[in-house]
């Protein structure tokens, strides 16, 4: 799926001292990725929370601005850690990375799911925006919840597609 | 009938080896599982957490796990049917991996955890409720929960790999 001219930048990563350490280390890979999938857990498990709650779901006793901020710490730290668990494990095998489908999507959707949270969705869960139309919260909400979900399967599917 | 014979017997059934010999099938239920974990393992964390006395210090301890356990309950329920269907798919080899061992066992001292904190102290919540720093009981329940989990996703790792 990527471009040829990428292919000089995938072998450049498989030969770093970082990717081989992680290729080379029998429990390296296993180990980051469980630091991967915890920070996972905490990134998905925020969206969800704050994002469900603009349809009057889970955490019903707190309104959309309060839980949206205060999780948004736990969202940008966890959100750090899977960059940073997620550098190493791309370089150990940059060229599994580089003839998948997933892994171009994955880094696309990512950067949109980026763009957005700190845009949109953070201008529309600050505490004064309760001028917002039920209706279009609701499609924002379904819109983070997808977008991050579809991050997550497509990281899954790497190995595979 | 050993519960190699079992898992033997368990593998080799259609949908079972179906799921293996599929190229999307393993992966999908997989992803599933991931995304159950996420439903589970935050709102979890946040109790937690919260018992801890790390987050929402001014929030009622039975306010913050009226709030999450639903999610943990719906999110749990999720990753063991997920996970047993995965576990059928690769009984022979689940069963001989320490590190599936290891991570059933450590479910079990988890649930264990859980119904000992909710017989005892949590049982007694309406006596320490108000308060911002929860008994010393409950942080451990909260650290042991915290603790438990994360050795739970490692072996589920090492498991796949191994």
């Amino acid at each position: 799926m990527l471009s040829e001219s990428f292919l000089p930048f995938f072998e450049w990563c498989g030969r770093t001292w970082l990717g081989v350490t992680v290729r080379d280390t029998v429990w390296a890979f296993p180990l980051i990725e469980t630091f991967h999938l915890l920070a996972l857990a905490i990134l998905l498990g925020t969206v969800l929370i704050v994002n469900l709650r603009a349809f009057g779901l889970g955490a019903r006793r707190s309104s959309y601005a309060q839980i949206a901020g205060e999780l948004e710490p736990w969202m940008l730290v966890s959100l750090a850690v899977l960059i940073v668990s997620g550098i190493p494990m791309a370089m150990s095998e940059p060229m599994k990375c580089y003839e998948s489908y997933s892994f171009p999507i994955k880094m696309v959707l990512l950067l949109l799911a980026i763009l957005w949270h700190f845009t949109v969705q953070r201008k529309w869960t600050s505490p004064d925006a309760l001028r917002l139309t039920p209706m279009k919260s609701k499609l924002a909400a379904c819109f983070s919840i997808l977008l991050w979900t579809c991050i997550g399967i497509a990281g899954k599917g790497i190995p595979y597609v | 009938v050993s519960i190699l014979g079992v898992c033997q017997w368990l593998q080799s059934l259609p949908w079972a080896s179906g799921i293996k010999e599929s190229s999307w099938q393993f992966p999908v239920i997989e992803g599933i599982h991931s995304l159950a974990l996420s439903a589970m393992l935050w709102p979890a964390a946040i109790l937690d957490l919260r018992l801890l006395g790390w987050i929402m210090p001014r929030r009622r301890v039975s306010t913050v796990a009226a709030q999450f356990l639903p999610w943990v309950w719906i999110g749990f329920t999720s990753m063991v049917l997920s996970g047993a269907i995965l576990f059928a798919a690769e009984a022979v080899k689940c069963y001989n991996s320490p590190f599936f061992r290891i991570k059933i066992i450590l479910i079990g001292v988890a649930g264990m955890n859980a119904l000992v904190f909710h017989k005892t102290v949590f049982g007694d919540i309406a006596s320490w409720d108000d308060s911002t720093t929860a008994p010393w009981r409950a942080k451990v329940a909260g650290g042991c929960s915290l603790a438990i989990w994360i050795g739970v996703v490692a072996m589920g790792r090492a498991l796949a790999y191994a």
